[in-house]
């Protein structure tokens, strides 16, 4: 067996990118909030628990909802055959200081379970399960920034092993100045002559890198 | 290529270290106290495992009195540096070794102490550095000297089971000789208040699996397992405690906080197990449930024991009764357990007992017994965002 890229998409500041092209993008003036709830409106997207997520788990969402269908992984595999295996270096920090805020003071003490519950980074890989109905391995790193390298080994690994035959991977950050998606799926598919991109860490840093994301 | 378990250590509301906790585990000795040590309005309302020692005490036990270390740094600490040398290991040799660790909470109890001050932008300690759950893995593998594959895991109350997963993989493959996995979790008002929001905490002690439980009582430790290839504890006469036979990571995909009905997750975990060990259910001597004592939990569980094991469940318990809910660290605290179960051949009990869940009917291991062929052991976790990991441990 073979293993290929077969599409990624990435959230870079204001835009939203699928294999490298730009698809969505709001005014610079936009808040976060405003950007990705304008980029779900724009896709026509339907899933009225996207506006319970917090940040990080609306970047992910978004992200794994553009990326699978244009894969068709959903339909040619069974969904416990799909992993998702992400990276993430500030884990819920937005997030963990609402929750803290809201138990700071003695007089103003108001924790919400809603807020509570996106205080762990893989809630995100949760709602991605829940929306594609995804049961296969999956698991978060935590990781000072992006890096091919150990996210390559672990997915190479699940592929080999037939732990899964797909796998939404890649890196997922929501911090206190910036945010950032960088996903992309890999395959296992029988040896092909025809082009397609090895999953292979310098082909995940080019891709990662080029311009347009 | 199997993996053998060649080191144990674990600090938990059961003591400082694993003889004490096994000593605890046989006389059925709770570590549950009244909720004292954090500095919470939820003292006096709720009971917890905390671990018996000040962040001072721990500091001194440590012998790293001047360090300024978060408690979770501290529990985790203690507990790989006794599993470090109850495999025999000293300093580092040249055989490749990794520290995976699991944590959910991270610095949360040390921030949160410094975060008003912070916030008036007066000087604080450095608790920004500390706050991430990967700074006791950072701090924890340079100490013990291992540098060939450092990594932190955080797929909340399975993130432990998860960080042995992965080590066990990568001995399999050839990429390490050896690794330390494990997780580490302190308690904070962080997360008793955010579970308190939630409506899961029972003020009593937890009763996992019976009818009338009320949730769950949050607890904090660390635990760790040395992890090594069958080469390299044979070539250095290693003494196994169990051999890591099999292990099963899937997605629940039903919701971020409540299982499936039938805990299809679980389900499909356990089937993943018992199958990369080639094992039928039967073999299963003892199964280490995750058992939290929450309404949803315990009976989407059961069901998912009810479809794998049918007729013929295996003698189980939930240990969390005895240690709280560790989160984070649940998972290798409860496999630690495990690997003690195996090698005293002990069924360690379910306290607190009394009535079955009507959906399921199960009846949990309600006394500690011996079980003179017991082989092999399955243990189990289940966590907020779907994440499910099943591992067992068999006789070396």
């Amino acid at each position: 067996m073979e293993t290929s890229i077969i599409a990624s998409c990435a959230i870079r500041g204001h835009q939203i990118f699928l294999n490298g092209t730009l698809r969505y993008e709001a005014p610079a003036a936009a808040s976060l909030t405003e950007f990705l709830v304008g980029a779900y409106r724009h896709f026509g997207l339907s899933y009225p628990k996207f506006f319970k997520m917090d940040v990080l788990c609306k970047l992910a969402f978004l992200t794994a909802e553009l990326l699978l269908p244009a894969t068709g992984i959903l339909d040619r595999l069974d969904a416990g055959g799909i992993g998702v295996v992400l990276a993430n270096r500030s884990s819920s920090l937005l997030t963990d200081l609402a929750h803290q805020q809201s138990i700071q003071e003695a007089d103003n003490h108001f924790p919400s379970p809603a807020v509570f519950v996106y205080t762990l980074p893989n809630i995100a890989i949760g709602e991605i399960s829940i929306r594609h109905q995804l049961s296969g391995e999956n698991t978060l790193f935590v990781a000072d920034a992006y890096s091919p390298d150990t996210l390559q080994a672990y997915v190479a690994q699940l592929l080999a092993e037939g732990s899964c035959q797909a796998c939404l991977c890649g890196w997922l950050e929501a911090g206190l100045t910036s945010h950032e998606t960088f996903f992309y799926v890999v395959e296992s598919h029988e040896p092909s002559s025809t082009t397609r991109r090895p999953h292979h860490v310098p082909a995940l840093e080019t891709l990662y890198a080029q311009p347009l994301y | 290529m199997e993996v053998y378990v060649t080191g144990i250590g674990m600090i938990s509301a059961l003591g400082a270290n694993v003889p004490t906790a096994l000593d605890g585990l046989k006389l059925g000795r709770s570590g549950l106290r009244p909720l004292h040590r954090v500095a919470t309005r939820l003292q006096g309302r709720y009971v917890a495992g905390e671990v018996a020692f000040s962040d001072n005490e721990l500091a001194m036990r440590a012998a790293l009195p001047d360090a300024d270390l978060t408690r979770t740094t501290l529990l985790g600490y203690l507990a790989a540096s006794e599993a470090w040398q109850q495999a025999g290991l000293g300093a580092a040799d040249t055989n490749r070794t990794g520290f995976i660790s699991a944590s959910t909470v991270g610095g949360t109890g040390h921030a949160e102490q410094h975060y008003q001050d912070f916030l008036d932008q007066k000087p604080t300690p450095a608790f920004i550095d500390t706050y991430d759950n990967g700074d006791s893995t950072e701090f924890i593998s340079r100490r013990l000297g291992i540098r060939d594959f450092v990594t932190t895991v955080n797929t909340a109350c399975a993130s432990s089971a998860n960080a042995i997963v992965l080590g066990t993989r990568l001995i399999q493959q050839g990429v390490l000789d050896r690794v330390v996995v494990g997780g580490t979790d302190a308690l904070a008002r962080f997360t008793l208040n955010g579970f308190n929001s939630l409506l899961l905490l029972d003020p009593t002690p937890c009763k996992p699996f019976d009818a009338q439980r009320k949730g769950i009582n949050l607890g904090e430790g660390a635990a760790y397992l040395v992890l090594e290839s069958e080469a390299v504890a044979r070539q250095r006469g290693a003494r196994p405690w169990a051999r890591l036979s099999g292990y099963g990571l899937t997605n629940d995909a039903h919701h971020q906080t409540a299982s499936s009905p039938n805990g299809y997750g679980l389900q499909l975990a356990m089937r993943q197990a018992l199958r990369r060990a080639d094992l039928a259910p039967a073999a299963i001597g003892y199964l280490n449930a995750h058992g939290t004592g929450t309404a949803n939990n315990d009976v989407t569980e059961g069901q998912a024991i009810r479809e794998v094991f049918a007729d013929a469940v295996p003698p189980f318990s939930s240990t969390k009764p005895f240690t709280g809910h560790t989160l984070g660290a649940a998972g290798a605290i409860e496999a630690v357990i495990s690997v003690l179960a195996l090698t005293h051949r002990l069924i360690w009990p379910n306290l607190n007992f009394e009535e079955p869940i009507a959906d399921h009917g199960l009846v949990p291991a309600q006394a500690l017994h011996v079980a003179p062929g017991l082989q092999h052991v399955l243990s189990t976790s289940a966590a907020m965002g779907g994440s499910c990991c099943a591992l067992v441990f068999s006789k070396p």
